[in-house]
């Protein structure tokens, strides 16, 4: 009981205060425990949670696959997706450098080497000579296979240059560029993952036009703000006369008149002397894009941004940092305890 | 004028697939035929433009790539343009990498700036540290000692055999850093755990889904300005005079957005007439 | 451009149309699609995690290279462990030690947060899930530690921090600068805001103005945040866009253009296939 209770709580707030009055204190055993070790091992653990999520996962699919339940074959286009990438990550390297360190006769090895980097081959031959004394030439693409780099390890051996075959490194073959992992990353993560997240650009618009409706006075206030800076903050929102936005203004309050007074004639004179007013003052100055400045989009724009949209984040901020610290508290001295089941 | 309202009315409930095509072909079609709209920087992409200017030549910037391929459109561009703007005014530039695609990320801009425009040198001009994970650990290890946190670079070369590493120790030996960030990690570790206690100069690139919730950083001075999202990107560019790939997607990004708020106003005269019909009967 | 980046190419562009295809109806490839994603994201994170973390930093640390001949009954008999995990996964183990920087020494301080990294992986069983709570804990009061000093600090002061500003040799209003006004604003907006978020006393009265207020400001932020989801969703689908027209020219032997062609084609034919199995 004391290990399934009262151990993880113990253990929450001895780190807990640890690592906060890391903060304050200069012993150098407790500065260099919580600044190095503590959070290296928050790291690794969390290291240890993403292999728990791939083992539910796998876990959750492969029951779906040996029960036959609905859908089970994709479950299994799963399960050969992380068979893959497990595959790339830990058992094929796919990357297999050739490095050539000497050659006797620079045309002869540039035959080899320009078909392997598709150049011309006197542009290969260039590269070859222009190569310091005692440095190695890289070539650029790793090969997939060990015996694709040796078979042209053995052919610039052949003409005269001196080549050998390096294996990237495991660790690194995560970041380096022609691996088998790479490839992964490129041409599978990357455009499964970026578009994802561009789909929701379709269902945003979508949900602009069918539910983003003005019922009531701070729905009106979102959608407005909302609208100036969509439009304000695009280069199309310069273009858009500061006029134009002061006529929709014209409408808007007498559409307010309407609906305060209720009455015809207050609502078609506000209209008329709107436009007219708008329309003279327009006469007068020119008509120019930016002028009024207040009601040109990117000015306009940005004073939202920088004030009233601030002071509503500012807000929210605040509150989160309060929350935050709060709930950080409670966890340390042990009140709560949702980590645990309770 | 009934038969005009009835069809306002049956278009508010358009099936959400027409809405989709326009919305492809509203992207689509500006990407192949351009408009050209001038871009106007805004304040804050200003402001971001006007601290790297006042960097010297041989100054040296922290620049941390925390985004992956999934938020590239956005902030890549300017990072790229950043970089541009770095190597133009000859300031040494370290880059680091909270996240691991960030990494992939640097090694891409800085094949297109660093090697093929401006010819830098590697270890001299710029030096890519690498990913190293851990968060908010490498940031107070970096605020501390880098040494601790990197050992060696994402080359493999030991940091003392680096000639722009010497006398550069901690984050307060850095004129500028710049998080190109699109969530955790990013701008906002950077400023709780190294730009506030240590007083660095700061400025942030960030997806345009986070711009709001950094912006009281940068109201209050924490930042020096923000570059927001895809049109941050292409404002720098102006800046710079060096149109990328930000720029060129800035039609499609304004016509979209005119179309939305069309959609918006279109959808809300249908509900207003759905309204008034209702409360008639 | 080789085989491989072609063959990428194409594979790319059937994945990318593949999530899209979903905007038309929830179809065949849209769940090939997403089932491969969730496959492959599962084992990239797990190998990221491994390699970047577990590998040099646990491994690296406990199974250092050591400094020269290994001596005494303990060290030989642990590298002789680790000589074993070495036959079983050379690629996790090389010969000799994992030389990442972390000194010729073992830190078996580490061997804690190893087990408890284990104890973690053992909820997948339910009658040791409960060994988890360990590995939770530490990441909890870690985390708790950590970010109650930050957030109060960055979020909370350096923001009361900002909102205190002078109104000595300011304007009374600027559009574009700071201004008595726009402080003023920002001020109010703050507070009001924070006031709406208390919700110990009911919002009716004098206090119920104030919120009201607040709200009014926090309605103008979710606007603000809207528009700029709006746009970043937009430019995300530019990227895609461009990814795909740039895979529909002919280095890629017009991939985008074979691949969404065929999938019209296709889905028209499991539509029709569709509609005829619901009527008969």
């Amino acid at each position: 009981m004391f290990m399934k209770r009262q151990l993880p709580i113990a253990i929450a707030a001895t780190i807990g205060f640890l690592t906060l009055f890391g903060w304050f204190v200069d012993e150098p055993h407790i500065k260099s425990f919580v600044d190095d070790d503590a959070t290296q091992w928050f790291d690794i653990l969390a290291s240890f949670a993403m292999f728990l999520g791939a083992l539910n996962l796998l876990k959750m699919q492969a029951i779906k696959v040996i029960r036959k339940q609905k859908g089970w074959p994709y479950a299994a286009l799963a399960i050969l997706g992380f068979t893959f990438s497990f595959t790339a990550g830990f058992i094929l390297l796919g990357s297999y450098n050739v490095e050539i360190s000497q050659y006797d006769d620079p045309a002869k090895v540039a035959t080899v080497l320009a078909s392997e980097i598709n150049l011309d081959e006197k542009s290969a031959e260039n590269i070859l000579i222009a190569m310091p004394e005692g440095d190695t030439y890289i070539i650029d693409t790793p090969y997939f296979t060990k015996s694709g780099a040796d078979n042209v390890v053995e052919q610039i051996n052949a003409a005269g240059g001196t080549a050998n075959m390096r294996a990237t490194e495991w660790g690194s073959h995560i970041s380096t560029r022609g691996s088998l992992f790479n490839w992964m990353f490129r041409f599978i993560f990357t455009p499964l993952s970026a578009t994802m997240f561009a789909l929701l650009a379709f269902f945003v618009a979508s949900a602009s036009y069918r539910a983003f409706k003005i019922r009531n006075f701070e729905a009106t206030l979102l959608l407005i703000s909302g609208i100036i800076i969509m439009l304000g903050r695009v280069p199309i929102g310069g273009h858009i006369s500061a006029w134009f936005i002061l006529y929709i203004v014209v409408l808007a309050l007498s559409a307010g008149v309407n609906t305060w007074f209720k009455n015809r004639t207050y609502t078609l004179a506000s209209v008329v002397g709107g436009v007219l007013l708008v329309t003279i003052a327009g006469f007068i100055m020119g008509w120019p894009v930016d002028q009024p400045a207040i009601f040109y989009l990117p000015v306009l724009q940005d004073w939202i941004y920088n004030n009233p949209n601030v002071a509503g984040a500012r807000a929210i901020m605040i509150g989160i940092g309060l929350g935050i610290f709060a709930t950080s508290i409670r966890y340390i001295l042990g009140i709560e305890k949702s980590y645990i089941g309770e | 004028m009934e038969k005009f309202l009835d069809f306002i009315v049956r278009a508010g409930s358009l099936d959400r697939r027409y809405i989709f095509i326009v919305i492809a072909l509203v992207v689509i079609l500006p990407l192949f035929f351009p408009l050209g709209l001038p871009i106007r920087p805004t304040s804050s992409s200003q402001d971001v433009y006007n601290t790297v200017e006042k960097l010297e030549a041989g100054d040296k910037a922290l620049v941390s790539f925390e985004y992956g391929p999934s938020t590239k459109p956005e902030i890549h561009p300017m990072a790229v343009a950043l970089l541009r703007h770095l190597f133009q005014k000859d300031v040494k530039v370290y880059i680091t990498c909270l996240w691991p695609d960030g990494q992939f990320m640097a090694m891409e801009a800085l094949e297109q700036v660093a090697d093929n425009q401006y010819n830098k040198v590697y270890g001299e001009d710029y030096v890519l540290l690498g990913y190293r994970p851990g968060a908010e650990a490498i940031i107070k290890g970096l605020v501390s000692n880098i040494r601790k946190v990197y050992t060696v670079d994402s080359r493999g070369d030991f940091l003392d055999d680096i000639p722009m590493m010497v006398d550069v120790n901690q984050v307060a030996d850095f004129d500028f850093l710049f998080s190109a960030s699109a969530g955790y990690p990013g701008t906002v570790e950077w400023v709780q755990y190294a730009a506030d206690p240590v007083g660095i100069t700061m400025s942030t690139g960030t997806t345009s889904i986070q711009v709001n919730e950094v912006m009281p950083y940068v109201q209050s001075g924490q930042i020096q300005g923000i570059l927001g999202g895809m049109p941050g990107a292409a404002e720098y560019e102006s800046l710079i005079g060096q149109a990328g790939i930000g720029t060129s997607g800035m039609d499609a990004q304004s016509v979209a957005h005119l179309v939305i708020v069309g959609f918006i106003i279109f959808g809300n005269i249908s509900f207003f007439v759905e309204r008034r019909r209702s409360k008639k009967y | 451009m080789n085989g491989s980046e072609i063959f990428g190419a194409w594979v790319a562009v059937f994945l990318t149309l593949g999530i899209f295809s979903y905007l038309y109806k929830d179809n065949p490839f849209y769940k090939i699609a997403e089932h491969v994603f969730v496959g492959v994201s599962a084992g990239y994170w797990m190998t990221m995690a491994f390699w970047t973390q577990v590998q040099p930093n646990l491994f690296g640390r406990l199974w250092p290279i050591p400094e020269g001949e290994i001596s005494g009954f303990l060290m030989k008999a642990w590298y002789g462990i680790y000589n074993i995990f070495g036959f079983v996964l050379p690629s996790v183990f090389p010969d000799g030690g994992i030389d990442k920087g972390h000194g010729h020494d073992p830190h078996f301080l580490y061997l804690l947060p190893f087990a408890l990294g284990i104890m973690m992986l053992l909820s997948v069983s339910s009658k040791l899930s409960w060994l988890a709570r360990l590995g939770i804990a530490y990441t909890v009061g870690m985390a708790a530690g950590l970010r109650a000093y930050a957030f109060l600090n960055s979020n909370v002061l350096g923001q009361i921090k900002g909102s205190a500003v002078s109104f000595v040799d300011m304007p009374w209003f600027s559009l574009t600068g700071v201004s008595v006004f726009n402080n003023l604003i920002i001020l109010v907006g703050t507070i009001t805001g924070l006031l709406y978020f208390y919700f110990s006393k009911e919002h009716s009265g004098h206090f119920g103005k104030v919120t009201r207020v607040g709200i009014y400001f926090l309605m103008i932020s979710f606007g603000a945040s809207f528009g700029f989801a709006v746009m970043g969703r937009i430019s995300l689908l530019i990227g895609r866009f461009t990814d795909l027209i740039t895979y529909g020219t002919s280095t890629y032997s017009y991939a985008s253009i074979w691949v969404l062609l065929i999938m019209i084609v296709l889905l028209v034919v499991w539509t029709i296939k569709g509609e005829k199995k619901t009527v008969s």
